[in-house]
């Protein structure tokens, strides 16, 4: 992609500099089905500023927590530090936020006047809970009518306690309900009141958010025995604490997540029985997650491929097998779903209890009395675009609609379908603008290998025999310092630098201080964002203040630093640290790590972006001292930058002295690395000296 | 390029402390490019003057500005600070922007923050070397693209002096002689004949010593007037 030319006229317009992060998106925020700001809330969590990074994910994700356990987090999947070494566990940041921070901890944007038209939603899952958020936010008074007794969806009522605990889901239900969505329990849209009711109630719209309640079952000779569940009835009940009758050797017929789920769940009942999956695909081919088929393993969880069922094959009343038959395809050449099978390879396999797991369906109660049509097929007539269905009134969205999907996918769907209804109620034409910034490419190879490597933070996950046996979660989590260091990772892709073309002189001092050998110049510079890694190293260096950073608004520093200072006023002295935070915390946003008396600590992602002329400005503002907490050589996340810190340290020393201050009143500390109580006592100590003298 | 550096900085305080009120004043070319005066070096240089003003209990205000070349008039439209509003500008430009601005702005003084030094080129990161004096009369097409007025330091325009000395001058033991280069590079180049040919007397004329130089485009200097007629 061509990109225009930047121009300080163009900054002066923009207002904030940050909003030049709109033009051009990570891969993480662009794949995210919600597009939430990935980057922002992963770097506020790595400064330890919790609450805000919470606020930023529900900005665009209201079932966060959820999420958090439970995401097929595409965020991940297409993180271009995954051609570094491997990609943030974006997942696991984003649920020890939300778990710690809960409902309370996060901000509630409820607008002063909810007093537009009221809008009844049908369903209590992600896809309406999220419509319902969206529009209450928007000022409607919107009605969640759930007809289980507790409200969200699959993730409550369906998806095992061990992989997603209730009160999870309530930290997202709460949260959302805080906004003024009214939520009622136990009614059922097609039986207790119907659409119809639910309009001539006052309601000026029904969003149909039901999604798909019924699992598929198979017409097998046999399958009447109630010892044959159907996958979806099997969990709820599980959830709502029931034991279905299960044996001890158990056969899914599935491949997807809820017949790992369900083969999970069978291991977790009786840790003693033979759990057995069989899917028609091959291992390529199994729609599971890969890590949930992994985990089902590891639990104990055997898969037979290329099966298919034929009959339940009974003795008495004893289910005691299961005829399969062998699958030659699944998918036709175009990739649809058709398989074939082979019926002269017919084999039983032993069992005594089986659970359907193919997939789900919609219950199509919600429609009696309703009035709406039916399309092609059986479906319900839906327009995908404006959400309508037959009726200009009723809308749909969720897994009702769209192919099944994971949570973040249904809220994104929710809230495009309040987007429509928002419209409709307001006399417009429905015309959603689906269209996204392009997003920036893969990292290459040559700039890969210049970046540190990281681990990823291991995740403390409880062994298979011990799992196999709770219905406890076994996953735990990160702590407190995994988080930081985990979401100090992220390399803040799309925050690079930006030249403005018309201060740029061409000098040449970006591309000789770049670490990573990206500028290029023409006749100016260029520096490509795909590239640039947005360490800051030319900014702070650049003589002709021609470059900044997309993802900081200019001055931001200096301005930061003025409010620590003025914070401390009628202290002496004062003393302002800057600490590169990429190993150990800063005792700065929101105080989480202990700091040193009398010193203002601020983070850096790291010192290549601190300036000499940020340094003296410390002074301007007030600063008795100032001390730069650094890196030693090679142990900064980006190159050259304990080299270039000194530089520039000395040169702001001898730009002190000049002006008639005292030189040793700036002094840099190489202790980044050594971590926080190092930086912690080799601060106070510097402190000390700084009072004595 | 122009090559300057800056002066010391309680020569600059002594020069601006008349006065309260100072715009320092970067120039996005030549001084950007060698590290001395563009609009960092101004925001730095400001700063510096507002400690040190606040040191010695000075009554100083500073601000910085920097405009893309202070050798020509239109730039200045591009302030986002009034000089007028200012008791002096301290300009970080080579001599040509420091007297080129003091007619631009005719009722406010201007300043030189820097020492503008020679015509260079960047030998190394961060370093810059004499190439040329603007002597007017250029001979660098039978010397080897070596400067005689520029690298031999009694800019003899006839072969090295009697002070040369194992290729190193006599002003100084760690300055190459300029003649010396030109023989080298001439003889590499396998044109020592050029040495042999007869020239005319320089015209030093085209140098300084002629006045005040003056360069007129016609074809643009024309229709400036006529427009302005």
């Amino acid at each position: 992609m061509q990109k225009a030319d930047l121009t300080s006229r163009d900054i002066a317009e923009l207002g904030r500099v940050t909003e030049l992060m709109e033009r051009e998106w990570s891969p993480c925020r662009y794949h995210c089905p919600v597009h939430a700001d990935v980057r922002g809330y992963i770097e506020a969590a790595a400064q330890g500023r919790f609450g805000e990074a919470i606020d930023i994910i529900r900005e665009n994700l209201p079932f966060a927590a959820v999420c958090g356990r439970v995401c097929h987090h595409p965020c991940e999947t297409n993180c271009r530090r995954k051609d570094v070494d491997d990609p943030v566990a974006i997942r696991h940041v984003k649920r020890f936020v939300a778990e710690l921070q809960g409902a309370e901890g996060c901000t509630v944007h409820k607008p002063p006047a909810q007093d537009k038209a009221r809008v009844a939603i049908v369903g209590a899952g992600p896809a309406g809970l999220s419509a319902a958020l969206h529009l209450a936010k928007l000022g409607y008074r919107p009605t969640v009518l759930e007809k289980f007794p507790i409200a969200g969806g699959i993730p409550a009522t369906a998806i095992p306690r061990y992989r997603l605990p209730l009160e999870v889901v309530q930290i997202d239900v709460d949260w959302i309900r805080a906004h003024g969505v009214e939520l009622i329990t136990g009614v059922e849209v097609g039986k207790d009141r119907s659409i119809q009711d639910l309009l001539g109630e006052g309601y000026e719209a029904v969003l149909v958010a039901a999604g798909l309640a019924a699992s598929r079952t198979l017409p097998l000779p046999g399958s009447d025995h109630p010892r044959v569940h159907l996958a979806l009835d099997f969990l709820t009940a599980l959830n709502f604490g029931d034991r279905p009758d299960a044996g001890d050797d158990v056969l899914v017929i599935g491949g997807g997540n809820v017949a790992c789920d369900a083969a999970r769940s069978c291991v977790r009942l009786k840790p003693a029985a033979r759990v057995r999956m069989m899917c028609l695909e091959n291992e390529e081919e199994m729609p599971a997650w890969e890590w949930e088929r992994r985990e089902a393993e590891e639990e104990g969880v055997g898969i037979i491929f290329r099966r298919g069922p034929v009959k339940v094959i009974l003795e008495g009343d004893r289910i005691v097998g299961l005829t399969t038959r062998g699958v030659t395809r699944v998918f036709d050449s175009e990739g649809r779903f058709d398989p074939q099978y082979d019926d002269t390879d017919l084999s039983d396999l032993q069992c005594d209890t089986v659970v359907i797991a193919i997939g789900q369906m919609a219950n199509m109660g919600f429609a009696r009395g309703s009035g709406l049509k039916a399309g092609p097929g059986g479906r319900l007539e839906y327009d995908p675009a404006t959400h309508q269905g037959s009726l200009p009134n009723v809308f749909f969205c969720g897994e009702i609609v769209t192919p099944p999907g994971s949570v973040v996918e249904a809220c994104a769907h929710g809230q495009r379908a309040a987007k429509a209804i928002h419209m409709y109620l307001s006399g417009k034409t429905i015309q959603i603008d689906d269209s996204l910034p392009p997003y920036i490419d893969t990292i290459q190879p040559e700039t890969a290998e210049k970046v540190l490597k990281v681990c990823r933070q291991a995740i403390p996950t409880d062994p298979p025999q011990r799992r196999r046996k709770l219905f406890t979660e076994f996953e735990r989590g990160y702590d407190e310092p995994a988080v930081l260091a985990e979401a100090r990772r992220c390399m803040n892709c799309g925050s690079g630098a930006e030249v403005l073309t018309d201060k740029c002189a061409a000098c040449l001092t970006c591309l000789r201080v770049c670490p990573f050998d990206i500028p290029v110049v023409t006749d100016v510079a260029r520096i490509q964002s795909t590239l640039c890694q947005a360490c800051g190293m030319c900014i702070a260096e650049c003589p002709a203040n021609a470059i900044i950073a997309r993802g900081r608004d200019v001055g931001e520093l200096v301005q930061h630093t003025a409010a620590a200072l003025a914070k401390m006023n009628g202290r002496e002295p004062k003393v302002i640290a800057y600490v590169c935070g990429h190993h150990a915390g800063a005792a700065d946003w929101g105080g989480r790590v202990e700091g040193v008396e009398g010193v203002a600590e601020i983070y850096l992602p790291s010192t290549a972006r601190l300036s000499s002329a940020e340094l003296l400005h410390a002074f301007e503002n007030g600063a008795d001292a100032v001390i730069v907490v650094a890196c030693p050589d090679a142990a900064d996340r980006y190159p050259q930058t304990a080299d270039r810190t000194r530089r520039r340290v000395n040169q702001a020393r001898r730009l002190l002295q000049e002006a008639g201050l005292d030189g040793q009143a700036l002094q840099l500390l190489e202790v980044a690395d050594q971590g926080r109580q190092a930086i912690r006592a080799a601060l106070a100590e510097a402190a000390g000296k700084t009072s004595a003298s | 390029m122009i090559v300057a550096e800056r002066k010391p900085f309680d020569e600059i305080v002594e020069m601006v402390a008349p006065y309260k009120k100072v715009l320092v004043l970067g120039c996005g070319s030549c001084v950007t490019v060698c590290l001395t005066g563009g609009e960092r070096q101004a925001e730095i240089l400001a700063s510096q003057l507002r400690l040190a003003g606040r040191k010695k209990g000075l009554d100083l205000s500073v601000d910085f500005d920097c405009i893309t070349r202070q050798c020509d008039r239109e730039f200045t439209e591009n302030l986002k600070f009034d000089p007028a509003e200012y008791d002096a500008v301290l300009s970080l430009a080579c001599g040509v922007g420091v007297g080129f601005m003091s007619g631009v702005l005719p009722d406010t003084p201007v300043l030189p923050a820097l020492n503008t030094t020679f015509y260079g080129a960047g030998v190394a990161e961060g370093v810059w070397e004499e190439y040329c004096h603007g002597c007017g009369d250029c001979v660098l097409a039978w010397t080897g693209g070596i400067c005689p007025i520029a690298r031999c330091s009694k800019s003899l325009i006839n072969g090295a002096c009697g002070g040369t000395n194992d290729g190193k001058c006599e002003v100084s033991q760690d300055m190459d002689c300029g003649w010396h280069l030109i023989y080298k590079r001439l003889q590499e180049l396998g044109r020592l004949d050029e040495l042999r040919k007869m020239r005319p007397p320089r015209d030093w004329s085209k140098n300084r010593s002629g006045g005040v130089r003056r360069l007129s485009r016609e074809e643009m200097a024309e229709i400036a007037q006529e427009s302005a007629e």
